[in-house]
């Protein structure tokens, strides 16, 4: 019983999670900065690997202004259901071997159903604090959330299809010969792209698009609540990367020694390079683009990318005989 | 395009009703400005049907600052009138002063006025082309430009001392000659710039995403241009080719050749194609000034009071044509100066290009003019309710005040 909690809390569950989250927003920062000839953060930590770290720790003592009209209590309790979503859904999604820390047989369902749950949340809360510019941005978001929802789910349905297996450990045994993406390039592309959209990143950062709508559905928020939205939506590229690595990378399986505990590291090993892999795109894609506009968006999901996500499952019917 | 093209005939007609509801404030402080306005956006969805603006958040008194300064002082003065184009404002203001008096000013003077605007439109040409990256979300072009716009500051202040308010101009002449050790410098310099011009062209030209945010964003037709009195690459980029510099020589520009770029497709990528364009020309213009320039003095010494007379002069400014008017008492102030700047000149086509665009549209067709609300803000009395449009007098102006503050008192 112990060891569980430990593991929920602290290795790989929770703790983990969030210094990942700290630590990929630092990459991020630093990439972005050296590939636009800047520096990025410097003063916090070597090389401001401290940064995003002090950043949250200032939100967090900062005053919370709470605005006068919208919905108090949702407007207070949703940050927290926000930020459980990527947390709860990192304890799903195996780091130290095949097994993560809760499984259960359908859980791939589950973890789809959470990427979903984040999006309902955001409107939910954009619409709490009613600010003209929450308002348009929650408007942006659920066109946002229709268009990528779909090849997202479509990629990850041929994922689970093709390895035989509605539970992502199973999915990640399914790949010990070959990963996935050797036979479903389409629908890791079509994965990432839609990853990117629920990230929010350029070019799809259009629900926080800051010199149009201000901070989006962030703008009426503050303080302890800015902070954890900020923090969550770092955790949420660790957890959609993660489960990018699981679903086509081969989650963290590799050649490892015999020896369990050390199986067990290098098998965390194996995941954070995978996972940086997927990250290191992911940011290097955000910094070239210039920021879509939200009908060009919906235009790029619907007639490029979902037909591309059914191509993948078609091949993977035709591969597997289904 | 069809359906843009209705709600723009339904939004002329003005038979619709506003509510708060479709109300989106756009400023008076917003990210996408660099200085307070308010416009009011009546969306329809994400639709913009139209457009109010409340123009005035920055007005600073400069002309009424003017009469009681003398007319040295005066110059530096309006070079603070913007903080980009500052040289073209104290361009136009010397200009407008010597239109007064009979001295002719020296051709070297000339020659080194040409090459400081060249240089400052570059500066702000190149400061528009990255904030318009900014705008579009595309922050990797707005950091690579910016540090480009070094290299051109950093030349201005070896030329003229300031990085921004150059300070250089001067009734009669400019206060700093160029040695002749600087022209190799200056050269090479721009060389390099018109070299990353070329290279941004073609970003501009490739990168999908900014196409996809530019391209038919906005359709400025030659007409609406016209009608609306639009100035300098706003009015060049719906084809009409209109340049002070090519259509009333100033400074050295009848002895340079000043191509004059235009476009026709009237977007924002046109417009982002033109400036850059333009760019290239500058960087022409200056080599080429600085080849053939004549030796001698650059500025001659004037007595501090100027004749009696009114004259109205203009500079192509980085933006458009900007108009300076002054009227001479033959005392050592000015009694009035007058300003129209470019920003003023095309809000108004602005404004009538957001209507049946988007929300995502409205900081890049806005901003796509270039506007320096600073440099526009003046004072003047507008009621809507009864269509009826006044000025006042400073002393009603302060009656206003006392009246607007102090309630309880009679004057």
């Amino acid at each position: 019983m112990f060891g569980e909690v430990v593991q929920a809390l602290v290795f790989p569950g929770f703790l983990f999670t969030l210094g990942l989250g700290f630590l990929f927003e630092w990459i991020e920062r630093k990439i972005s900065a050296h590939m636009q000839g800047r520096i990025g953060p410097l003063i916090a930590g070597p090389h401001g690997i401290l940064q995003p770290v002090a950043d949250f720790l200032k939100l967090l003592h900062k005053e919370e202004i709470v605005p006068a009209f919208g919905d108090v209590t949702i407007y207070k309790v949703a940050p927290a259901l926000y930020f459980l979503a990527p947390i709860l859904g990192m304890l799903f999604v195996p780091v130290t071997g095949i097994e993560a820390v809760a499984t259960f047989s359908m859980d791939l369902l589950f973890v789809v159903f959470l990427l979903a749950y984040s999006a309902f949340v955001v409107v939910i809360l954009s619409f709490a604090s009613e600010s003209s510019y929450t308002i348009v941005a929650s408007g942006r978001l659920v066109l946002q959330y229709v268009s990528y929802e779909i090849p997202l789910v479509i990629a990850v349905v041929s994922a689970a299809l093709f390895s035989g297996s509605l539970s992502i450990a199973g999915v990640v045994r399914a790949q010990s010969a070959t990963w996935n993406i050797i036979y479903m390039p389409l629908g890791f592309v079509a994965y990432i792209i839609a990853l990117m959209a629920e990230l929010e990143k350029p070019p799809f950062d259009i629900p926080s698009a800051k010199t149009e709508i201000v901070a989006g559905w962030l703008t009426e928020f503050s303080g302890r609540s800015l902070a954890f939205l900020k923090l969550t939506k770092e955790v949420s590229l660790i957890f959609g990367g993660a489960l990018a690595v699981a679903l086509f990378l081969g989650g963290p399986l590799g050649p490892v020694p015999q020896d369990a505990f050390l199986a067990s590291i290098v098998y965390t090993l194996y995941f954070l390079a995978k996972l940086l892999a997927v990250a290191l795109l992911v940011f290097v894609l955000r910094t070239a683009m210039a920021r879509l506009m939200i009908a060009q968006a919906a235009e790029l999901f619907w007639k490029i990318l979902t037909p591309l996500a059914l191509a993948q499952l078609a091949l993977v019917v035709v591969l597997r005989g289904v | 395009m069809a359906e843009r093209r209705e709600t723009r005939k339904e939004a002329g007609a003005g038979l619709i009703q506003y509510s708060t509801e479709n109300l989106v404030p756009f400023g008076p402080i917003h990210p996408a400005l660099k200085e307070p306005e308010y416009f009011k956006l009546y969306l329809r969805g994400e639709m913009i049907v139209d457009v109010v603006p409340r123009i005035g958040y920055v007005h600073r008194g400069l002309e009424k600052a003017a009469e009681q300064r003398r007319w040295t002082q005066n110059t530096f003065m309006f070079e603070r009138t913007c903080g980009i184009c500052s040289f073209a404002h104290s361009l136009a203001y010397v200009q407008a002063v010597e239109g007064l008096t009979p001295y002719e000013v020296p051709r070297r003077g000339l020659y080194i006025r040409l090459i400081v605007a060249e240089l400052e439109r570059i500066h702000s040409h190149l400061l528009w082309v990255g904030l318009l990256g900014h705008w579009a979300g595309f922050d990797t072009l707005f950091m690579w430009v910016w540090r480009d716009r070094e290299i051109v500051l950093d030349l201005v202040e070896a030329i003229a001392g300031n990085r921004i308010h150059k300070s250089i101009a001067a009734i009669a002449g400019v206060k700093r000659d160029i040695p002749d050790s600087m022209k190799n410098k200056i050269v090479e310099r721009t060389k390099y710039l018109a070299d990353r011009a070329y290279f941004y062209k073609h970003i501009v030209d490739t990168e999908s995403t900014l196409l996809a945010r530019t391209r038919k964003v906005g359709n400025l037709k030659a007409e609406t241009a016209q009608k609306l009195c639009a100035v300098g690459p706003l009015v060049r980029c719906a084809g009409l080719a209109r340049d002070v510099r090519a259509d009333d020589p100033y400074a050295a520009y009848g002895d340079v050749p000043i191509d004059v770029v235009t476009r026709t497709e009237g977007d924002v990528h046109s417009l982002l194609h033109l400036r850059l364009d333009e760019l290239v020309v500058s960087a022409n213009a200056i080599d080429y000034a600085l080849e053939h320039m004549p030796s001698g003095p650059v500025r001659l010494k004037i007595p501090p009071t100027i004749p009696a007379g009114e004259y109205a002069s203009h500079v192509e400014a980085p933006r458009g044509e900007l108009f300076y008017f002054v009227k001479s008492g033959g005392g050592p102030n000015p009694e009035r100066v007058k300003v129209r700047t470019p920003t003023l000149a095309n809000l108004p086509t602005a404004l009538e290009l957001l209507k049946g665009y988007t929300m995502a549209d409205v900081p890049v067709v806005l901003t796509a003019i270039d506007p320096c609300f600073g440099c526009m803000d003046r004072l003047s009395f507008v009621d809507l309710d009864s269509q009826k449009q006044w000025t006042w007098t400073g002393e009603e102006l302060r009656q206003f005040g006392i009246r607007y503050y102090f309630p309880e008192r009679t004057i």
